[in-house]
């Protein structure tokens, strides 16, 4: 069978070699036959003529039987491909317009699918970097109360699964990552580090490049082991191989490093958005956040055992999740634990981001595909001609099909390409735009995504070339090729066309309508007023370590609740005064986190009033400032007084409200005067001292640029629960010409307060803000982008059924003008046609899209802007309107333009 | 690229070829004459057009089942004469006991019980 098939290859290269021969061979053997035919023939008494003609009769069709022949000899297939494929060139040369719109078409929709991909790609699709990593679950706990609880479990839980399961080789609970200070070990500096139990090491399955983990009981209050990353090895201690056993201390606790990570390991990060780690050490024990019951930081990560399904871990968390309720309902009430592939936990927050601009791009390409399948139904119509002269002269069916598909291919070809290349030329853009996700800078055009850009094509061309390829291959020949009748087939299959015009438009409106949101959303955060003028201030962090005793001491009798110290005071009173002080600087001020990055939450009650039950105490947020705060931020007072030197520990505690909470929590009361009783939570602990309300602030955004929350301040000098804070410093002149020397006198002055105390996060307030604005900025404008090629696409699909409809009623509009009509009448009759589709569509678009705000509330990013905001609504619809106009309008004086005699000959 | 074609056309296809080869089992002979000898003994049963039997030949020889070469016919035109290869001889074989095999089994189905 081999040997048969080889001989047979080696005629045909042999025929292929030497095709001249092979074809007068065939020439000579069938004359031949036709010659000897007609002798026998004419033998038999008929004339010369006669016999020829009879011979031919009953040979049959000498040409197809000479290409029967030729197919045997040749690699029939591959060579009409070939030869399809150059025909398809010269036809296709011939109408550049329409390859211009087609091509443009799919260099579009394939350019933004290859270009999401290619993000997608980097980003999310990866193995975990563990051993096994199918193995690594997350196990998050639910709540049946709350759909969006989701809070990670106390490690004292996490001892108890590891007792109860069997489906676990090992559970490690792993905590957020902080910039934590560095002191000890040359410059103090601020460095990313994050507690894990010890058996984390042991969970993802890498091991120290050299060195040891920690053990369980090597975290305590004064001293502990950490493993470090091959950066900071490399870094801080430059590569010195005797780092094992260096100390330096970490918010005052020494930390002896024991081992160090090789240089490829990746640390764990719940809503993984690419934050590296340096440091790994254990929880402190005596910690009251990683002992208690209540305290939730960790995200609990296990290791199946060999065999055990997802399903089977689940079932026994269920029933461990029951037991755990029975035994502690106070902390564990309706609480499940919901087991959680860890790849799906840590790419949650890039799949929220990539999916819907996946989606997104996927209406590009069906309005590209829409748009194409359009114009080549029209191309056909017209060619319906050509086909049935094809057909009628003996082209059979797979043949006519073959070359559609050709057609449709070499199309793609050119728009996939043209595509590929977009997405490279934007891979820098895409970057900026992924520089929140993980691996961003490593985002390329690579094998994966070009083997994604040709399957896409494939798809493509077969979506939009198969079905008139199918109508192509059987046409029929009696109708088309009677004269004049063309015209009126094309009119009663112009309805689809329609049809798929209108669905393009929805599309376009639906996804317009998204990005319309968007936009607004962005122009909330852009265009908002902070509440301060952040104009020539300076801010720089200098948090004092909450871990070290001599800033924070026991509360006696409080269950491990802390306080700060006298030291802490003088520390920032002393820091605040020197600032101040500095040549240049108007005011100094200082607050715990900066504006619009967040505050703390508590909850409170309102003395004098009934105490409310657990689950209804109401919540404000709140920063710790420094009395000048106010002043320096230029922040109005509304009413009473700010905060000031007067208000000390020993003094009467207060605090001063913004006027969203005046009015939520004071509707109809005079809020100066009341007092209230804070409680930080999840503790259930009220402070000892209630504090009373001396003044009412404007609104400033603190958390987010968005809404406004109900907040108050409290004074740094006078019971902070907080040690960490940021300077906020304003200067007479331009504060980038300052920023240098103010920053190195300040780093001075904190040095003579405190040798270990590092200065981190310098930068301008105006930087701060535009940093937090850009984070949403390039998301929306990729969506942006992506819904006006949409527009865009489906405006050419309906500039192209109206040309289509211009052209096929030429003579008509002809008669009509010849007959009187004006061309008024015409342009309304083209344009009327025109917006119709558009506004059916636009209709469709936004019924769709108020059917469909939840779920577009859920998936895009959407903030302080209502899913149904109908200025936007109002707003895409103005938009896509003139666009239609736009593309009514050529066709439109174009139908205008016709002359009627010209129209009239033009059959 | 596989054809693919209907039952009755692999049928009549195979049965030309073998036809093909059983006529050639006398030895070298050129298309007309082959088509000429198929004809009459095959009782004008094959009404076919003669051209067919063209596609038939070439697709036996680039099979290797039939060899060809030019040669002169009757007053010295030049022709291709075809001739059965070992493989042809093979298969015309295997084709005949396929076919006897097949014949007798029908003819046992239709005989009375």
């Amino acid at each position: 069978m081999a040997r048969e098939w080889l001989t047979e290859a080696w005629l045909r290269v042999k025929a292929l070699a030497n095709r001249k021969r092979l074809e007068r061979d065939l020439e000579e053997e069938l004359q031949f036959h036709l010659a000897k035919r007609a002798e026998k023939n004419r033998a038999s008494g008929l004339g010369a003529e006669d016999g020829r003609v009879a011979a031919r009769r009953r040979f049959g069709n000498v040409a197809l039987v000479k290409e029967d022949c030729r197919e045997h000899w040749t690699f029939t297939w591959m060579e009409t491909v070939w030869q399809d494929t150059r025909y398809a060139a010269r036809t296709l040369a011939k109408s550049p317009g329409f390859v211009a719109v087609v091509v443009f078409s799919l260099m579009l929709g394939i350019g933004a699918n290859v270009s999401v991909f290619s993000v997608m790609n980097t980003v999310m699709l990866r193995a975990l970097p563990y051993p096994q990593p199918e193995q690594l679950m997350a196990i998050c706990p639910t709540s049946k109360e709350d759909p969006k609880y989701d809070d990670m479990p106390p490690l004292a839980e996490i001892a108890d699964w590891k007792k109860a399961n069997q489906v676990f080789e090992n559970i490690a609970a792993v905590g957020g990552i902080w910039k934590g200070p560095v002191t000890g070990a040359g410059e103090p500096a601020q460095v990313p580090m994050q507690s894990v139990t010890a058996d984390f090491f042991a969970v993802v399955g890498v091991q120290p490049a050299f060195g040891r983990v920690f053990r369980a009981d090597e975290g305590h209050k004064l001293f502990q082991s950490v493993v470090i990353s091959d950066g900071l090895w490399k870094k801080k201690f430059n590569g010195d191989p005797g780092v094992l056993g260096k100390t330096f201390r970490i918010e005052g606790v020494v930390s002896t490093v024991v081992g160090v990570m090789p240089a490829a390991f990746e640390a764990i990060e719940q809503w993984y958005q690419g934050k590296s780690v340096d440091i790994w050490m254990p929880p402190d024990p005596e910690r009251a956040m990683y002992v208690k019951r209540t305290d939730r930081w960790s995200l609990p990560v296990g290791r199946l055992k060999e065999g055990v399904t997802l399903a089977q871990a689940q079932a026994q968390m269920d029933v461990i999740a029951l037991a755990l309720e029975q035994a502690y309902p106070e902390s564990n009430k309706g609480i499940g634990e919901k087991v959680v592939p860890l790849y799906d936990e840590l790419y949650k927050y890039a799949g929220s981001q990539l999916y819907p601009l996946l989606g997104a791009v996927g209406f590009v390409l069906l309005i590209g595909c829409v748009n194409v399948a359009n114009l080549v139904r029209s191309r056909t119509e017209s060619r319906r001609k050509e086909y049935s002269v094809r057909a009628s002269l003996g082209a059979g069916r797979r043949r006519l099909m073959q070359q559609f598909l050709v057609e449709s291919g070499l199309l793609t070809l050119i728009g996939g390409s043209l595509g590929v290349l977009l997405a490279f030329l934007a891979t820098h853009i895409l970057r900026a735009f992924a520089q929140n996700l993980p691996h961003a800078e490593g985002i390329r055009i690579d094998g994966r995504v070009l083997i994604f850009a040709v399957g896409l094509s494939v798809l493509t061309a077969v979506l939009f070339g198969l079905a008139p390829a199918v109508r192509a291959a059987r046409p029929d020949l009696n109708d088309v090729l009677r004269e004049g009748d063309s015209r009126t087939v094309a009119g009663i299959r112009g309805h689809a066309r329609h049809i798929l015009v209108i669905l393009e438009v929805a599309m376009a409106m639906l996804l317009l309508v998204g990005a319309g949101l968007m936009v607004n959303s962005l122009l909330h955060v852009l265009l908002v007023y902070p509440g301060f003028d952040p104009s020539n201030i300076l801010t720089m962090a200098v948090n004092l370590p909450e871990g070290n005793a001599k800033y924070t001491e026991k509360v006696p009798g409080k269950n491990g609740i802390t306080k700060s110290t006298p030291q802490a005071i003088a520390f920032h009173k002393q820091l605040l005064e020197t600032v101040a002080a500095m040549p240049g600087v108007e005011s100094a001020g200082m607050i715990t986190i900066l504006p619009p990055l967040g505050a703390v939450s508590a909850s409170f009650s309102i003395v004098g009033q009934p105490v409310p039950s657990r689950e209804d105490r109401p919540y404000a947020g709140f920063n710790e400032v420094s009395p000048n705060f106010f002043h320096t931020m230029r922040i109005p007072l509304l009413k009473g007084r700010y905060l000031d030197k007067r208000d000390t520990e020993s003094a009467p505690w207060t605090i001063v409200i913004n006027e969203s909470m005046a009015k939520r929590y004071f509707p109809n009361v005079d809020p100066i005067g009341q007092q209230l009783l804070l409680r930080s939570e999840p503790d259930q602990v009220d402070e000892e001292r209630p504090r009373q309300i001396v003044g009412i602030v404007a609104d400033v955004k603190h958390v987010g640029i968005g809404g406004m929350h109900p907040l108050f301040y409290e004074s740094y000098l006078q019971y902070p629960q907080h040690l960490y804070g940021t300077l906020v410093i304003r200067t007479a002149s331009d504060v980038r010409v300052r920023e240098a020397d103010l920053t190195a006198s300040v780093k001075q002055v904190v040095r003579e307060l405190d040798a270990d105390q590092p200065v981190t996060d310098i930068s301008t307030m105006d930087e701060v803000l535009r940093k937090f604005r850009n984070s949403y900025q390039y998301y929306v404008i990729t969506l942006g982008i992506f819904a006006g090629m949409a527009v865009l696409l489906a405006m050419i699909g309906v500039y192209g059924v109206l040309s289509y409809f211009v052209n096929q009623r030429t003579r008509e509009m002809g008669i009509r003008l010849a007959l009187g009509a004006q061309r008024g009448d015409v342009l309304q009759m083209v344009a009327g046609l025109g917006l119709r589709l558009s506004l059916t569509g636009a209709g469709i678009g936004i019924a769709l899209a108020l059917g469909l705000n939840q779920f577009i509330a859920q998936h895009f990013w959407i903030y302080h802007v209502k899913s149904t905001d109908p200025l936007t609504y109002a707003a895409v619809s103005v938009v896509l309107v003139v666009v239609a106009l736009l593309a009514c309008y050529i066709p439109a004086r174009r139908a205008t333009n016709v002359d009627p005699m010209t129209a009239l000959r033009h059959e | 690229m596989a054809k693919k074609k209907s039952e009755t056309g692999d049928l009549l296809r195979d049965t030309l070829d073998m036809l093909i080869l059983k006529t050639l089992s006398r030895g070298e002979m050129h298309g007309y004459d082959i088509a000429e000898y198929i004809h009459e003994r095959s009782d004008q049963v094959l009404g076919v057009e003669e051209g067919a039997l063209y596609p038939a030949l070439h697709r036996l020889e680039v099979r290797g089942l039939l060899a060809a070469e030019w040669g002169a016919s009757d007053n010295n035109r030049r022709a291709k004469f075809y001739r059965l290869t070992a493989a042809g001889r093979k298969q015309l074989a295997e084709e005949t006991a396929h076919w006897k095999r097949m014949s007798s089994a029908i003819a046992r189905i239709l005989e009375p019980a």
